[in-house]
């Protein structure tokens, strides 16, 4: 048993219903909806349909809209508490893009105007203006990942390594989303009428929410809500539509009210991701009614209301989920006249004054990433569950790409001191694929299903993986660029429906399920270059004793894009990509190589993360003790700062081993750590590192482990095993 | 009729990128969704977007979406019935 509870502490939304908690309350109460036509850009001729744009927001002239949107509501969130938060997690997908796209279409060469296209730069603000020193994860897994970013949280702390953290979602409305849903034929041209017979889609909104989250033994002063659980699943079906009869949707919903450790009839309300699109909908109710069969509680959807903010959307009813156990107050349904009959449900049609105790609150999104959360009263007896997650891997199988080629040739030109840098021919990363089903997938998914069906094979026969967890600094840029591209070149008329569903940053690790069958967790984390680090943490919070998953990062270099997003790139002028890939099984005590995260901080609020990053480790007498090898990612963009930080760590730990600056033969793109860290675990596999890389001498591990650091803005450290701890 | 099939053929490897499909392959009254091409849901709109752009006729909603693109001569039908000038 843990006796440990997570609770809701604050809470900001920002919303078409308004910005501030009262302004929804107000709102639910009256069931008002805050669908409107189009005002934030203009529409091309046809193609104007409402959305769901937040009133009166004021915008600095330097900030994308995401991330103001992000700040007004963590201010909110932490008003009037002078709280320092442990961690931040927040989801977002369109990051800096509301900006990014209307420079790129103005044909803007500088890239300093681009620096917060990123979409990490989104929680990395948060983390700066709050002065938050340690976990900064961003995560992007589409339509659930305010939700998925709130399990994390709530795993973050439940664990006991933090106390209070900052989480939510947040996404601005944008042309990429605006013109992409359309593509899809998932707008309803009259507004969104989630479970009404007459639907006809979505509507495309923005917004955000923030949860301040603190962990207690009791109920703290001021919470205003408890979270019990949290599920994910994938559903491993298509990159875009949801399984057919809810499959994914039922996994997650089970999972998070088994995480609570309680059963479907304690579940008193149903926030339903209830979307308004036919396929959304149906699949949902289908799943509702396989998990309660004719005991359904009182259920609706409030994207009839504020229209669907995306990233931000699971965030947004976390909150509204605390207001209904808060004041008693069921929202409507709003916009469904006459639910339709196919669905079987009876959703909430006018705002309900009902005492609530347990709520259920559904996330659903591209790629099948489905999450869902359990929230309830704060403060009632109750018994939790003991943790079910694993820190700590043993590493069943590594590879990576990199511009020499796949590991063993990578490994071949390291042995002879010959540089891997560079990008490798799309022929030659898709040798393996089947032409004909990867027709459509352009170099960054290729990337990811060349590594992850390699992965698979050297874990070996009978190995099933379950997850999957994924770390890209920018995504799918090819795909991102097409889009843009298309849509500025037709004015604004004509796009490709592919490259939208191929933008999106989790669309390879939802490829990579659907070929793996891959139906547990998916997290995607776009931590800029701690990327991959974000995606292993993320694994450590959720994968459960015994189960095996893929981590992965990658990236793909773009002769346009990557030089304007990512300062590495312009300083080093050289195109490199590629990514790593380990199959990995969750358990305490390794039998073979091991893995585990053991540091991030954040280095731009926290002078001193090199002496705290040593604590950490141990100390000097353990560092030495168990590390035979230093890997550094040294970012170019930040080469300055990186090697004083390096120089630093190795004074204070009076480190003698050989230090290995990977980025010098991977090459400069976010998750060069990635591609680091698989050949890393290989070389403990082999128990040297070669002398052309250990600095003129072959360098014995000895049985001693090999430690990776991430340099830069942040630091993290990753320890790699060589046996049984 | 046919050579507006032709012409479709032609757009439609082109704009699915199906590299291995010649247009010979395609059957007339095959179906075009699930068939031995190997087209989907999202290629469908992908061909959506390709008719609007050549040829001005919009194909906007799933419903319609089915009964056009049935076969290639159901699509031809309805691009010559709708098409402006």
């Amino acid at each position: 048993m843990n006796s440990v509870g997570v609770y809701i502490t604050g809470m900001g939304i920002a919303s078409s219903l308004g910005i501030g908690i009262p302004a929804h309350h107000d709102a639910l109460k009256k069931n008002s909806s805050g669908i409107k036509p189009l005002s934030l850009f203009p529409a091309s001729p046809g193609n104007n349909f409402p959305t769901g744009e937040i009133p009166g927001l004021g915008e600095a002239v330097d900030l994308p809209r995401t991330h103001t949107l992000a700040i007004t509501a963590a201010r909110e969130a932490l008003a009037g508490r002078d709280i320092i938060p442990d961690a931040i997690i927040i989801g977002t997908t369109t990051g800096g893009m509301p900006r990014t796209e209307v420079l790129l279409k103005n044909g803007e060469k500088d890239s300093g105007p681009y620096r917060y296209h990123s979409t990490s730069s989104v929680a990395e603000y948060c983390a700066d203006v709050f002065r938050c020193e340690g976990l900064v994860i961003t995560v992007t897994t589409a339509c659930s990942s305010g939700t998925a970013a709130i399990i994390l949280a709530f795993e973050l702390l439940r664990s006991g390594r933090a106390r209070r953290v900052l989480a939510g979602g947040a996404d601005a409305l944008c042309r990429l989303t605006y013109y992409g849903f359309n593509s899809l034929q998932l707008i309803d041209p009259a507004g969104s009428r989630p479970l009404d017979r007459s639907r006809r889609g979505m509507t495309v909104a923005e917004g955000s929410a923030m949860l301040l989250l603190e962990a207690a033994e009791s109920r703290p002063v001021g919470a205003i809500a408890e979270i019990l659980g949290g599920g994910l699943s994938c559903d491993a079906y298509h990159p875009a539509a949801p399984h057919p009869q809810g499959d994914g949707a039922l996994a997650a919903m089970k999972s998070a009210i088994g995480n609570a450790g309680i059963s479907a009839s304690d579940i008193e309300y149903i926030n339903l991701h209830g979307t308004g699109t036919l396929d959304n909908d149906l699949a949902e109710a289908r799943a509702v009614r396989a998990l309660f069969g004719d005991a359904i509680p009182p259920l609706s959807s409030v994207k009839g209301a504020t229209g669907h903010s995306l990233a931000a959307a699971g965030a947004i009813e976390a909150v509204i989920s605390s207001i209904v156990i808060g004041e008693g107050l069921i929202p409507a349904n709003t916009g469904c006249v006459e639910p339709d009959p196919e669905l079987k449900l009876k959703p909430v049609l006018q705002p309900l004054h009902k005492k609530i105790s347990t709520v259920l609150s559904n996330s659903f999104g591209f790629g099948g990433n489905n999450a869902c959360l359990v929230l309830s009263k704060p403060g009632a007896a109750r018994e939790r569950p003991a943790l079910q997650h694993s820190f700590r891997f043993e590493v069943l199988g590594s590879t990576c790409i990199t511009g020499a080629g796949d590991m063993d040739t990578t490994l071949r030109n390291l042995q002879v001191g010959k540089s891997c840098r560079g990008a490798l021919p799309l022929a030659d990363i898709s040798k393996k694929l089947p032409a004909r089903e990867v027709r459509r997938l352009k170099r960054l998914p290729r990337i990811v299903l060349s590594m992850a069906m390699e992965a698979r094979e050297l874990a070996g026969a009978g190995i099933t993986i379950s997850s999957i967890f994924f770390g890209t600094g920018l995504g799918p840029l090819s795909e991102t660029g097409d889009f843009l591209s298309k849509l500025f070149e037709s004015n604004e008329q004509f796009v490709s429906p592919t490259d939208f569903v191929g933008s999106v940053h989790n669309a390879p690790a939802g490829q990579a399920a659907i070929w793996l069958k891959a139906t547990g967790a998916n997290i995607t984390a776009t931590g800029g270059d701690y990327s991959f680090e974000q995606a292993l943490y993320a694994a450590s919070l959720t994968a459960a004793y015994g189960e095996v998953l893929l981590l992965m990062g990658a990236d793909e270099h773009h002769d346009t894009l990557s030089p304007l997003f990512d300062g590495s790139v312009r300083a080093s002028r050289e195109h490199s990509d590629g990514g790593g890939a380990l199959c990995l099984r969750a358990a305490e005590s390794p039998a073979g190589i091991g893995m585990a995260p053991l540091f991030f901080g954040n280095a731009r609020v926290n002078s001193s993360a090199v002496d705290s990053l040593v604590q950490s480790l141990g100390g000097p007498e353990r560092i030495n003790a168990s590390y035979a090898a230093l890997f550094a990612g040294i970012p170019a963009g930040e080469r300055s700062a990186g090697d004083k930080q390096l120089h630093e760590f190795l004074n204070i730990s009076a480190f003698t081993g050989p230090v290995i600056d990977y980025r010098s033969f991977i090459g400069e793109f976010p998750s060069a750590s990635a591609a680091a860290a698989a050949i890393a675990a290989r070389l403990a596999r082999e128990g040297a590192i070669p002398e052309a890389l250990a600095g003129g001498t072959e360098c014995s591990l000895g049985g001693k482990g090999i430690l990776l650091l991430g340099l830069g803005s942040f630091i993290t450290a990753i320890e790699i095993t060589a046996g049984p701890l | 009729m046919e050579e507006l099939i032709v012409e479709l053929k032609e757009k439609i490897i082109d704009a699915l990128d199906l590299i291995d499909i010649t247009p010979d392959d395609f059957k007339e009254d095959d179906r075009l969704v699930g068939g031995t091409i190997g087209i989907d849901s999202i290629d469908i709109l992908e061909l959506a977007m390709m008719i609007d752009r050549e040829y001005g006729v919009k194909i906007d909603n799933k419903e319609l979406g089915q009964k056009v693109f049935a076969t290639l001569i159901t699509l031809a039908e309805h691009i010559i019935k709708n098409r402006k000038g």
